[in-house]
């Protein structure tokens, strides 16, 4: 067997894998068959192992043959000619998406066995795994991928499977009004990547990375576009990467997202889906070359992530907010890091990062004990005490805690400066709409006007 | 106040020994020109309702609605329904799986009703039966009738009206047909009736060609219409709704709840309030507190605030300059709310509990808690009830602007949103018509004699209909579900202590040697094993601080912590020192541990702040390998990390500082411990309780067996531990009672108080862990020689017991094949103390039902399914006034009655009274959980744990008389309000002639044994082989000594 077609199986096997997982535990719940606890974790087990297994293979006869870009193609799966679109799957591997896809592996094996034990007896379990499986496969899909349509593909499966994992407990408001923000947050960073994608369909004809960021294994390649458009395409997919992220102004979803169980918010949005957005840069890494006007662009966002991130952080009085502004604060400085163009260390940095932030949430509940511990060893009490003759705070000190403690007012400022005026547009027209019906129909036209919210009380009274 | 005098109670029991308790109400009297309804006041009040669960690290149960407990239970479930919104009992659909299931069985049912309704069950209803019997219908055979939607569509979609129920007999069914086929065929005036026709207009009028189908549609819609027509709606006009904070009438007239936004500000505000040292910036001026604090913050005006708090700045700013306090503010805002003095202490009581979690946390820091680094200044609560006000206000204001069009005040808001609420009107007349044409189904009334009621008749039906609904009859249920209970219980303790009259001591002279446990629910399995593995042994139970009530300083520790009940504040300090030799090595190691603790604590902080980067980038790819190894080989790294961690403890000699030289007990050298005189009341105290006071009562090797659990990644880790030590690990109180009871000069006191302990008994200290059931002994090195070969005994006793033990543990955890092997269930649970992931490493205290108070040789062989807390007590030891036994008591009611009724809660209301799912739970403030990222703090025990549970009160068995119960009672309010309210219940055994009584409406009634058979085994294994399920009461034999 040759090098290649060991490595077009294994190629295939590291995106079969997560594939078979979500097939294998999603059709039986679709014709409404319950597979036992311990089936679903061993089939989760199974296909987790085999696709690092497979990347791991791969990775090791890429250091042995000193192959460093090897594409797999699936090839068109819709075309339209007339309009020079053609829906193309194709999978490289490289310096980047190797370690990637094998980080994805080992977090969402770890954090799967983790699952296992911790949703046992859980009423969501099945749900749980399969949205579990959902994941995986859109990491691998995304960090793998070798078109536009293809990361976007993998992209939005990671998206919607984050958006409904924090609202798992969908029996309590906060989460669901809370994955709702999160997708909402989601969508518009998969418009800014749509529109991205379309840009550069236009420019360059097709998806492939190939002719947008050259033909060299990366980090090497070399943009063949002009430096205004990769601005403009730059600029969207930096828009993108924001909100995947949580940069700012879009950071007030990060700590929202700590509403699930907590081995999905450690894995899922302190590890995984947090680091996509920067993902995404060090993918186009040759178009932020190409323009200086975006790597400024880049440097100045993932700077005031990482003062904000770091700032907020500092007065959470609860370890899962305080750890998820964390992650911003790391999430910032990489992308500094990307912006200067220091690609290996950034991609170091994050798969570092991704497993210390894991290990931290798995453990947060471990807080009070640590700290015990700690007390006992030092012999003191950790807790800073007021110094007795201290000054009055300052007013911008008050300032500063109150900027923290509400997070920068971000949401706040989303809501009132983005979506106030939207809903004022729409209740215009709506108010336009109704004086129009209720004209023709000559009185009220509307009969959901009357209807009071609570008809009917649930209380069974007898 | 209450929580109040129960703490005075306890105090006062143990600092007399045990001497008899009072109870003192310490009615704090009214200051002069302070009103009853100043704020202050309705605060205080209010505060009473709110949880008293302090900082997680000192977990104790406690009952959740000791604010009732002056009521009788059922009164006081209904009472706290209305206050905290919470279910009182399981469902009704939950107590029907039971009935299926044979847990709940009619003679139950028909016994309480009977015993429910009195004379008044025999009153018969003109010719269609006993009220008794309507009831009984309704509870054999579910009656449901959903809300007026679903009511709608059960009568128009579905075949409720074509086809008799499923659960109707066929007897019942022919009559009802047969009936109203012969008064068709027979009667000439069917014209009279209007039902009739319209029916015959649907039917048609040729009744022989009708099929059986519609004959039975015929007699249903006949059946239907005579109810709906002669029931009648309800007499009682509907009631307004009436709403007493704002918050409910926005809500209920928009549809928008302002608390989301108001309790988003608010919960990071208390987080941050009341913070012990997690986030790095302290809340400014946060000593001056709550109010005044929050008034610092946001005096200043800030750009991009939330729509709804833009009006906060200027009200801020207000409220400085016109030097407003919380108090006059709260006046302000109930006078603008137009809040009558009769509504202002349900006002702020329901303000408070609306983040009652919080509040609740507050208060007990206001109160004051020893050991926290933070407390709260006096006024918080207050302070805080201000501060949601002033949101709340601000919250109305804007949600008149948007929903209601009216922001001009707030009395305008409110009294438009008054007239947006519409009153629904509720399908009266059909739901109670629906009602009883489900009971005349059960039941098999025809048509005609519905027909023939008259009015009175008609009215006296419904007013039966109206006083039996859901909420009744799951009270009902829910007493015949604990009358099996309590039934089988005290049969097999007849049958049992019956057998056990016929047993011959396993042992010759004295036992080889003797233990004594906690009461524990989870040591009865460990004892019982032990019994049976080593039959001459022989086992106690006490409260398992073993009446050494200090506080503890272990050689590693940087604290001193109170190892006692949490209602008692020790005045003993007694500290863990190294051996002289190994001095110089725990200085160095102390000096180490301090290095890496320093330098652990700065890389967590770190981690979190922007030069973080840098360590994240280096070391991060490093935190795979402990994330990896902890998760999927928990127990190895353990092994690891214990290998590593124990060249960094303490050296493995060490000896406790018992002995103090000086008067006063205190924390410095000198200070510390105990005089002989103090060292001899505790051993008194402690072996008079268990009745071992006689020479020959004692064996050569007397083991002080105190327990505690530990676990991984587990806030709740103090509720496994010990409650008698306030939730920590009782080993070093164990420790202390052996070193105590084995010096002579203690012995010597001792024998004059008419215990005589003898020369060659021998007392060792150990440690039992819950959790992976690991046992440790203390203090070795000083047993003699002598005793060796005892000891070596007892070990490989103890050794297969907690072996056992772990086996019979493993039944219940669902991942574990039933089939595992003694030594598997070991190392399984083993593994489960050690894994990160496991969010329950124990069952903690469910399944609790049972107490039993009295001597072991009467319990012992008595399959009690883990489910019993075991008190050793001999009444031949008690004097006239029962004092040991009210020295007992006084600890044991309020505490396992606590254990037992925040169980209950947590059980039949997880969402209310407990602290719901473990899952999302993140640690706030280091002081409690709240859920996911910003919630209410979250108290009461949590689901997982509850999942096994049953919601059963707390039965006790005592072997004692009835005169010594009522005297008992009589001297002691907490344990006589808890017995006469129901919290528990109560029976007393005389084991000679094993006739039980048992209290019931104020007095003690004979209990006739049904003489149900006790199924007899050969080992606890045979019980409980096989099955995950809460089991019946098992006899096993003695094992045969060889």
């Amino acid at each position: 067997m040759t090098v290649d077609t060991a490595m077009w199986y294994l190629g295939r096997i590291v995106v079969a894998s997560p594939a078979f997982v979500l097939l294998a535990l999603g059709v039986p719940l679709l014709i409404n068959v319950r597979l036992s606890e311990k089936l679903q974790s061993q089939l989760t087990k199974f296909g987790v192992t085999l696709g690092l297994l497979a990347a791991t293979a791969i990775l090791v006869i890429m250091l042995v043959t000193g192959k460093r870009h090897v594409p797999i193609e699936l090839g068109n799966w819709v075309t339209i000619e007339e309009e020079h679109f053609h829906f193309h799957l194709k999978f490289v591997f490289d310096r980047l998406s190797v370690p990637f896809t094998i980080l994805s592996f080992v977090l969402c094996g770890t954090v799967g066995a983790f699952a296992n034990v911790y949703l046992h007896r859980d009423a969501g379990y099945q749900r749980f795994f399969l949205l579990y499986a959902l994941f995986l496969l859109g990491m691998v899909i995304s960090s793998l991928a070798g078109t536009i349509e293809t990361l976007f593909f993998g992209w939005e499966l990671v998206g919607l499977s984050s958006a409904l994992l924090v609202a798992y407990f969908h029996e309590r408001p906060g989460p669901v009004r809370n994955g709702h923000r999160v997708w909402t947050i989601y969508r518009i960073a998969d418009a800014a990547f749509l529109i991205a994608a379309l840009t550069m369909h236009h420019l360059t004809g097709a998806g492939d990375f190939d002719r947008m960021i050259g033909k060299d294994s990366w980090p090497m390649g070399v943009s063949a576009i002009e430096p205004w458009q990769a601005l403009a395409v730059g600029s969207l997919l930096l828009l993108a990467a924001a909100g995947k992220s949580g940069m700012v102004p879009f950071s007030g979803w990060l700590p929202r997202a700590m509403e699930g169980p907590t081995p999905s918010s450690a894995v899922f949005y302190g590890a995984l889906s947090v680091h996509l957005g920067t993902f995404l840069l060090l993918r186009v890494s040759p178009l932020l070359a190409a323009s200086l006007t975006l790597r400024i662009l880049v440097i100045v966002l993932g700077l005031i992530s990482a003062v904000f991130g770091s700032m907020t952080s500092r007065v959470q009085s609860d370890v899962k907010n305080a750890l998820a502004f964390a992650s911003l604060t790391q999430v910032g400085i990489i992308t500094v890091e990307i912006g200067f163009g220091w690609y290996y260390i950034a991609l170091i940095h994050m798969i570092g990062h991704a497993c210390l932030r894991t290990l931290q949430l798995l453990r947060a509940p471990s807080i009070l004990k640590d700290r015990q511990m700690l007390e006992d060893a030092v012999g003191a009490r950790l807790a800073k005490k007021k110094p007795e003759n201290a000054a009055p705070p300052t007013p911008f000190q008050l300032w500063l805690y109150q900027f923290a403690m509400h997070r920068g007012n971000l949401d706040a400022m989303l809501d009132g400066w983005v979506v106030r005026p939207f809903l004022w547009i729409f209740r215009l027209f709506d108010s336009f709409e109704r004086r129009w019906t209720n004209f023709l129909s000559g009185g009220e036209s509307r009969e959901s006007d009357r209807l009071s919210p609570y008809s009917d009380s649930l209380e069974d009274v007898i | 106040m209450l929580l109040r005098a129960k703490f005075s109670a306890f105090a006062a029991s143990n600092k007399n020994g045990n001497a008899v308790t009072t109870l003192e109400l310490d009615e704090k009297p009214l200051l002069e020109g302070e009103d009853e309804h100043s704020v202050a006041q309705l605060v205080e009040r209010a505060a009473g309702y709110l949880p008293t669960q302090g900082p997680i690290e000192v977990f104790v149960l406690t009952n959740n609605l000791y604010a009732f407990e002056d009521q009788p239970f059922h009164q006081a479930l209904k009472a706290a329904r209305d206050c905290y919104r919470a279910e009182p009992y399981l469902s009704e659909q939950e107590y029907r799986r039971l009935y299926g299931a044979g847990r709940i069985t009619d003679e139950d049912l028909e016994a309480v009703v009977m015993d429910d309704l009195g004379e008044r069950g025999l009153k018969l209803i003109n010719g269609l039966g006993m009220i008794a019997e309507f009831r009984f219908a309704m509870l054999r055979h579910p009656v449901h009738v959903g809300p007026d939607a679903e009511l709608r569509w059960v009568v128009a979609e579905t075949d409720a009206l074509e086809r008799f129920r499923e659960q109707t007999t066929r007897i019942n069914r022919t009559r009802i047909v047969t009936a109203t086929r012969k008064w068709l065929e027979g009667s000439g005036d069917r014209n009279g009736i209007p039902e009739l026709t319209s029916l015959f207009d649907k039917f048609g009028h040729n009744t022989a060609k009708w099929s059986v189908a519609e004959w039975d549609a015929f007699s249903l819609q006949l059946l239907w219409r005579i109810c709906l027509k002669g029931i009648g709606a309800d007499p009682k006009a509907a009631e307004p709704e009436t709403f007493v904070r704002p918050r409910d009438l926005l809500l209920r007239a928009t549809g928008d709840d302002i608390d989301r936004d108001v309790h988003g500000v608010l919960i990071r505000f208390c987080a941050a309030f009341v913070d012990q040292g997690y986030s790095d910036w302290l809340l400014p001026n946060r000593d001056t507190g709550f109010f005044e604090a929050f008034l610092s913050l946001y005096e200043s005006r800030t750009v991009g605030l939330e729509h709804w708090l833009h009006g906060l700045s200027s009200e801020v700013r207000r409220l400085k300059q016109e030097n407003v306090s919380a108090e006059q503010y709260i006046e302000q805002a109930l006078a603008d709310y137009g809040i009558v003095a009769s509504d202002r202490e349900a006002f702020v009581r329901q303000t408070l509990l609306s983040l009652g979690g919080w509040a609740g946390m507050i208060w007990q820091l206001e109160l004051g808690v020893d050991w926290v680094v933070h407390n709260a200044p006096k006024k918080s609560l207050t302070g805080m009830l201000a501060v949601q006000l002033l949101l709340e206000r601000q919250a109305i204001w804007n949600l008149g602007r948007d929903a209601i069009g009216d922001s001009s005040s707030i009395p305008e808001v409110l009294a438009a949103a008054w007239k947006k609420v519409s009153q629904p009107q509720p399908l009266k007349r059909e739901r109670r018509a629906f009602l009883l044409f489900q009971v005349a189904q059960m039941l098999g009334w025809t048509p005609l004699e519905l027909l023939q009621l008259t009015e009175a008749e008609w009215a006296e039906l419904g007013i039966e209909l109206e006083s039996f609904p859901s909420l009744e009859r799951r009270r009902i249920f829910h007493e015949a579900f604990e009358r099996k209970y309590v039934h089988a219980t005290l049969d097999a303790f007849a049958t049992h202590t019956a057998r056990r009259r016929n047993v011959k001591p396993t042992w010759q002279h004295r036992p080889d040697f003797q233990i004594v446990t906690c009461i524990d629910d989870r040591e009865e399995s460990f004892r019982r094993h032990l019994e049976e593995v080593w039959p001459t042994c022989e086992t106690f139970g006490a409260a398992g601080f073993f009446a050494v009530a200090m506080n503890y300083r272990g050689a590693a520790d940087a604290f001193y912590k109170p190892l006692c009940p949490a209602v008692i504040k020790p005045a003993h300090f007694v500290q863990e020192d190294v051996g002289y030799t190994f001095e110089g090595e725990h200085q160095s190691r102390a000096q180490i541990r301090r290095q890496i603790g320093l330098f652990s604590h700065a890389f967590h902080k770190r981690s979190r702040t922007f030069l973080g980067g840098i360590l994240t980038g280096v070391l991060g790819t490093l935190a795979s390998v402990p994330l990896v190894a902890r998760v999927l080989f928990p127990h190895l790294t353990s092994r690891i990390r214990q290998r590593f961690g124990s060249l960094l403890q303490p050296p493995p000699v060490t000896n406790l500082q018992l002995e103090r030289y000086e008067d006063d007990p205190g924390p410095t050298n000198g200070h510390i411990g105990y005089s002989v005189d103090e060292m001899s009341g505790v051993v008194v105290r402690l072996l008079r309780d268990m009745g071992v006071t006689k020479g020959e009562d004692f064996s050569r090797l007397f083991i002080i067996c105190g327990h505690g659990s530990s676990s991984l990644n587990n806030p709740h880790e103090s509720s496994y531990c010990c409650g008698a030590c306030a939730g920590k690990r009782g080993g070093p109180n164990a420790r202390a009672f052996a070193q105590m009871a084995n010096d002579w000069r203690v012995r010597a006191k001792v024998a004059a108080q008419g215990v005589v302990i003898p020369d060659d008994t021998f007392f060792v200290g150990a440690y039992h862990n819950t959790c992976d059931d690991s046992v440790v002994f203390y203090d070795l090195d000083r047993l003699p020689a002598s005793h060796r070969e005892d000891f070596e005994v007892s070990r490989k006793a103890i050794e297969e017991a907690r072996q056992r033990n772990a086996h019979e543990r493993c039944r219940r955890f669902g991942t574990v094949p039933l089939t595992i092997s003694a030594k598997d269930a070991l190392r399984h649970v083993e593994a489960r103390a050690e894994d990160i992931s496991q969010p329950r490493p124990e069952y903690d205290h469910a399944t609790n039902s049972l107490c039993i108070v009295g001597r072991r040789q009467w319990s012992r062989g008595l399959f009690l399914d883990r489910r019993a807390f075991l008190t050793s007590y001999d009444p031949h030891v008690d004097d006239e006034e029962h004092s040991v036994l009210l020295g007992i008591l006084s600890a044991a009611v309020p505490v396992c009655a606590g254990i037992s009724l925040s169980f209950y809660f947590s059980t039949v209301d997880n969402v209310n009274y407990g602290s719901g799912s473990k899952l999302p739970h993140n640690v706030a403030s280091l002081v409690g959980v709240i859920e996911g990222t910003s919630s209410d703090l979250r108290t009461g025990v949590y689901q997982q744990v509850c999942e096994i549970h049953e919601p059963l009160r707390l039965t006790f068995v005592i072997e004692t008389t009835p005169e010594a119960m009522r005297s008992i009672m009589a001297r002691n309010a907490v344990i006589d309000r808890l017995i006469r309210g129901a919290w528990v219940h109560l029976a007393v055994i005389d084991p000679v002639t094993s006739e039980v009584q048992v209290f019931k409406n104020g007095e003690f009634q004979v209990y006739q044994p049904s003489g149900a058979k006790l199924n007899e085994v050969g080992s606890s294994l045979e019980c409980y082989e096989g099955s995950r399920d809460h089991l019946p009461f098992f006899s096993i034999h003695e094992t045969e000594v060889e």
